[in-house]
């Protein structure tokens, strides 16, 4: 009994998923990741620049999808595998989306069990639209 | 209305193969076309500019030129499933073999989404006053993800003034590109046209 405990404990740390919807696609994101729906995106070359850009940072966890990135052209959003021991800022995701040359409409990010969503306005400024989805999270 | 117009206009008489690439990514990239070869090497310092090297010769005169390049991203759409560019374009540098000093000034704008593309260049070169002009109007018949092949089927007309003369010429063009590589090969019987770019 004390062994299923103990399993069962180690299963819900840090296997927390959501799901979350991009153009209609609706996306599992697990714990760790972080999601962003990508205008502009519309080529292979495009989304080339975003993974050479997100390869330099220090804040990809490499061992997820390729080199950490995993990019959907369809559905115009990358999703990408974040460092367990960094809380990430999302704005340092923005900026490598614009460094590469296109612009962020959502962003989700899930971490510490979170999930928060983000949107530009029309400023183009990053703002949390909401915290705490988590009755969404499926542990 | 006016703006919208005006938008078009520039879209459809001026617009290429992405000039400006990634904050410090780099592009190399060679073309053949009827009038000239043209190798360039360039990095991108921002996302909306780009600076290299260009060598170019003149395929009729047989002059050739080392030339810097500078590309300037001066707008881009960026959309839900599409993008739209505008370009301004300019190299500076000196015939190879006299020294004298020679120029290129171009206007080059382009839209497109998973499947329809539309691009406009003009171009102006110093050396014999002449203006090309490129319209691209392409199709891929099928849409892949980021690790396949994807494949466009372009026409591509080409109008060149020089000489006080007028020259025509229609090219099919087949565009093959996966992630970074990029290889167009076009051919209407009479003339050829070949391109390779990759970015790093």
């Amino acid at each position: 009994m004390k062994m299923f405990f103990v399993f069962f404990l180690l299963l819900s740390l840090g296997f927390s998923q959501s799901k979350v919807s991009i153009q209609d696609k609706e996306i599992k994101i697990n714990e760790n990741e972080a999601v962003v729906e990508v205008l502009g995106m519309v080529c292979s070359m495009c989304a080339f620049g975003i993974g050479e850009g997100f390869a330099k940072t220090d804040f990809i966890d490499k061992s997820k999808f390729t080199d950490g990135v995993s990019v959907d052209i369809d559905a115009q959003y990358v999703q990408l595998g974040l460092l367990e021991s960094t809380n990430i800022n999302p704005e340092k995701i923005v900026q490598v989306i614009e460094d590469a040359g296109y612009d962020v409409n959502l962003l989700y990010i899930l971490q510490n069990e979170k999930l928060t969503k983000f949107s530009t306005d029309k400023l183009g400024i990053l703002q949390p639209i909401a915290f705490n989805l988590t009755s969404e999270i499926e542990s | 209305m006016i703006r919208k117009l005006f938008v078009s206009i520039i879209l459809f008489s001026a617009i290429s193969a992405h000039p400006v690439i990634f904050k410090n990514g780099k592009v190399f990239w060679i073309t053949q076309n009827p009038s000239y070869n043209d190798i360039r090497f360039g990095v991108s310092k921002t996302s909306n500019w780009l600076i290299g090297g260009r060598f170019l010769e003149d395929r009729k005169s047989n002059e050739t030129f080392a030339l810097i390049n500078n590309n300037y991203l001066a707008k881009r759409w960026n959309n839900k499933n599409s993008q739209a560019n505008l370009y301004l374009l300019s190299s500076v540098g000196l015939n190879t073999k006299n020294s004298k000093s020679m120029g290129t000034v171009g206007i080059n704008g382009d839209w497109e989404d998973r499947r329809f593309m539309v691009v406009q260049m003009l171009e102006y070169y110093s050396h014999n006053s002449a203006v090309v002009s490129n319209t691209r109007l392409a199709y891929s018949p099928y849409t892949v993800d980021y690790s396949k092949t994807s494949t466009w089927l372009i026409a591509q007309y080409r109008m060149e003034y020089s000489d006080n003369k007028y020259s025509y010429m229609f090219i099919p063009v087949v565009r093959l590109f996966k992630k970074n590589y990029l290889v167009e090969i076009g051919s209407n019987g009479d003339n050829a046209f070949l391109s390779f770019m990759t970015h790093f």
